[in-house]
């Protein structure tokens, strides 16, 4: 295999000239305009521009919620571009975890039963399950959060339990959009600094979209869209090349 | 499991919605059930009055008899007749009767009507005549020149219990016949056809007035139950020999009133129909209510790996929920109401003059009939299921990024 294909075998996410055209009233709209990024494992990358560049489109097209109108997606070195709605369902399941910015959690389950939920789905048994969520509870801190419903948690904590749900099955990458904009910004930096120490102990490639600076300054790697063109890429000092 | 228990705590999110829901379908179900109960209960009544005022379960005549009534068609061989009849099974009791029609009257007014010779005894056991007496006393055995009548055929004819009227018809030999009667006893059974056109003497004096020897001219037979005419027919039409006499069973004789039970049936079958599809479209709303509300909700869950498959299963389970709670509550409710009024009856006093031209009661027993009920739940399943299919394809259906994304 030539040199291209050993840069694949490092790198985790590739776009090729990833393209999104929404139909709108019969125009087309270039939501994101051949974007080619490279994403490699361990990194702690946010997307940035402002409202409208294609951060959330480029991050549904990764996390595989999405296909592109043209171009390639490579994950983990196959092309995820042309899979099928289940294949790309299965995919989710077993290399993503997404945290979003609202209605992270399932109303209805307690905090560790929606961590539970996703090794559910992939047929973990019952013990099985229930070790690994209460071991994940006890590395985040949230052992006290176990019986609690949503509802009876600060956002703070559901963002907590989402992250804690979003890692349980030990994904290739976990993506978030805008993942403290509905938290303080003492509760945004303690959520942000808590996903670094993970990145760090844990090796967990985090790939972000924020508008936030101090939540941006927080990466190590940024890369800025605008009107769904990549127009930079800043590196910080922290970043593992 | 994760996913049923996920279905009942989603349920229990909005529990006035379930509840009304699970209300609507319960109630729906236990109005279904009393419906059929009403017209089970009206229709059994209705075979049950034929069967114990006219008819018996099965009856024998002469070949013809039954087109003609023509008094010479007399029933060939009956003692080889009865002894055949007294060794078949499920036999409880017969009678034989003497029938003709003739003329009722003092000498002031008179009216035609069917006369029966009967052997009282044998009678009381085959049809309930005697317990619908309510002046004098019913026909005994010795009964000699007594006469019982309806009590519509009374009024008109002017007579009560002692007084005397003249029975006239014309006998076998063709020569006219008659004789005077007390009135042993005047009945009311509520039927037209009984009260205003029906006598009966004994059996001795019915073959003395039509100068008949020994001979009848119908054997009424009464089983066990309903359910044993048709082995009771095979059985008997085995030991007869064949042609020799019309063997007819109650529904044959009064066919009018298996004809109303199946009118009334497909009325029924049409209001439960409508109700079910009422109940059904109830449900639908609620379980799109409900998908509606958690769109965002679905999306997440689809985004972090749920198929479209476990997300409609969800749906259906929820909807699946929501109706066995309603049966249950429908079944219990119509049960409960049904046997009520399977005791207490609903009387109809007012309707008395509209029934008696029938053979409904002015008192109805509601009755439970497991296959109606039965029928009626899988029905309403089936159909509930099938339209609550819509909601729960268009939850399976969402794409993940518009629903987290809606605004």
């Amino acid at each position: 295999m030539g040199e291209g294909n050993t840069n694949l075998k490092m790198t985790l996410i590739k776009t090729e000239r990833a393209t999104k055209i929404f139909k709108e009233d019969s125009e087309p709209v270039f939501a994101l305009s051949s974007v080619s990024i490279q994403i490699e494992a361990g990194e702690f990358t946010a997307l940035s521009g402002p409202s409208g560049s294609g951060k959330t489109t480029l991050l549904n097209l990764i996390g595989c919620l999405d296909r592109p109108s043209e171009g390639k997606i490579y994950f983990d070195g196959n092309e995820v571009s042309k899979l099928s709605q289940h294949q790309l369902t299965e995919f989710r399941l077993r290399k993503i975890g997404f945290i979003f910015q609202d209605y992270n959690l399932i109303p209805a389950f307690t905090a560790i039963e929606n961590i539970e939920y996703v090794l559910w789905l992939q047929g973990t048994g019952a013990a099985e399950r229930r070790k690994k969520a209460v071991e994940v509870c006890d590395r985040f801190g949230i052992k006290k959060l176990i019986n609690r419903r949503p509802f009876e948690m600060s956002r703070g904590q559901q963002q907590r339990v989402a992250v804690a749900r979003a890692i349980v099955h030990k994904p290739k990458i976990v993506l978030g959009d805008e993942l403290t904009a509905n938290l303080d910004h003492k509760t945004g930096t303690e959520l942000m600094e808590f996903l670094k120490e993970l990145n760090r102990e844990e090796n967990i490639t985090f790939l972000y979209a924020t508008h936030d600076p101090a939540v941006l300054k927080q990466a190590n790697r940024i890369i800025t869209l605008e009107d769904g063109k990549l127009t930079g890429e800043k590196v910080g000092a922290n970043v593992s090349l | 499991m994760l996913l049923l228990k996920l279905a009942f705590l989603n349920i229990g999110r909005n529990p006035r919605r379930s509840i009304i829901t699970v209300l609507a379908v319960g109630v729906g179900l236990a109005a279904l059930i009393f419906l059929w109960g009403f017209s089970d209960g009206t229709n059994e009544q209705m075979r049950e009055n034929v069967i114990r005022l006219l008819t018996g379960h099965v009856q024998i005549h002469a070949p013809g008899y039954q087109n003609s009534l023509s008094p010479e068609l007399t029933l060939q061989n009956r003692e080889g007749l009865i002894q055949k009849l007294t060794a078949l099974p499920n036999l409880v009791a017969f009678s034989e009767r003497v029938k003709c029609e003739a003329l009722i009257g003092t000498s002031e007014k008179s009216r035609g009507v069917i006369l029966s010779g009967i052997d009282p005894e044998r009678e009381i056991k085959v049809t309930d005549l005697k317990k619908y007496i309510k002046a004098g006393e019913f026909l005994t055995n010795d009964a000699n020149r007594e006469i019982v009548i309806g009590d519509r055929l009374a009024k008109k004819v002017d007579l009560k219990v002692g007084d005397k009227a003249v029975v006239m018809t014309q006998a076998m030999d063709g020569t006219l016949s008659g004789f005077s009667y007390y009135i042993k006893g005047i009945f009311h059974t509520g039927s037209q056809t009984l009260d205003e056109v029906s006598a009966y003497i004994s059996l001795n004096s019915a073959q003395e007035l039509l100068a008949l020897d020994h001979e009848t001219h119908e054997i009424v037979i009464r089983l066990a139950r309903r359910k044993a005419i048709p082995a009771f027919l095979k059985e008997l039409k085995t030991s007869l020999p064949s042609g020799a006499y019309d063997v007819s069973t109650w529904d044959e004789i009064v066919p009018e009133v298996e004809q109303w039970a199946k009118w009334s049936e497909a009325i029924i079958r049409t209001i439960l129909f409508a109700v079910m599809i009422v109940i059904g479209v109830s449900i639908m709303n609620t379980v799109l209510m409900s998908v509606f509300e958690r769109t965002r909700e679905l999306g997440v869950m689809m985004a972090i790996g749920t198929s479209p498959g476990r997300v409609i299963r969800l749906i259906l389970l929820e909807t699946f929920i929501l109706e066995l709670f309603g049966i249950a509550l429908g079944l219990v409710l119509g049960y409960l109401v049904t046997i009520y009024f399977a005791h207490a009856g609903i009387a109809f006093p007012e309707l008395e003059r509209a029934f008696s031209r029938s053979y409904m009661s002015t008192v109805t027993y509601t009755r439970v009939e497991p296959v109606h009920v039965i029928q009626s739940i899988i029905t309403l399943f089936v159909l509930t299921s099938f339209i609550g299919l819509y909601p729960a394809w268009k939850a399976g259906r969402m794409e993940p990024i518009k629903a987290i994304y809606r605004s």
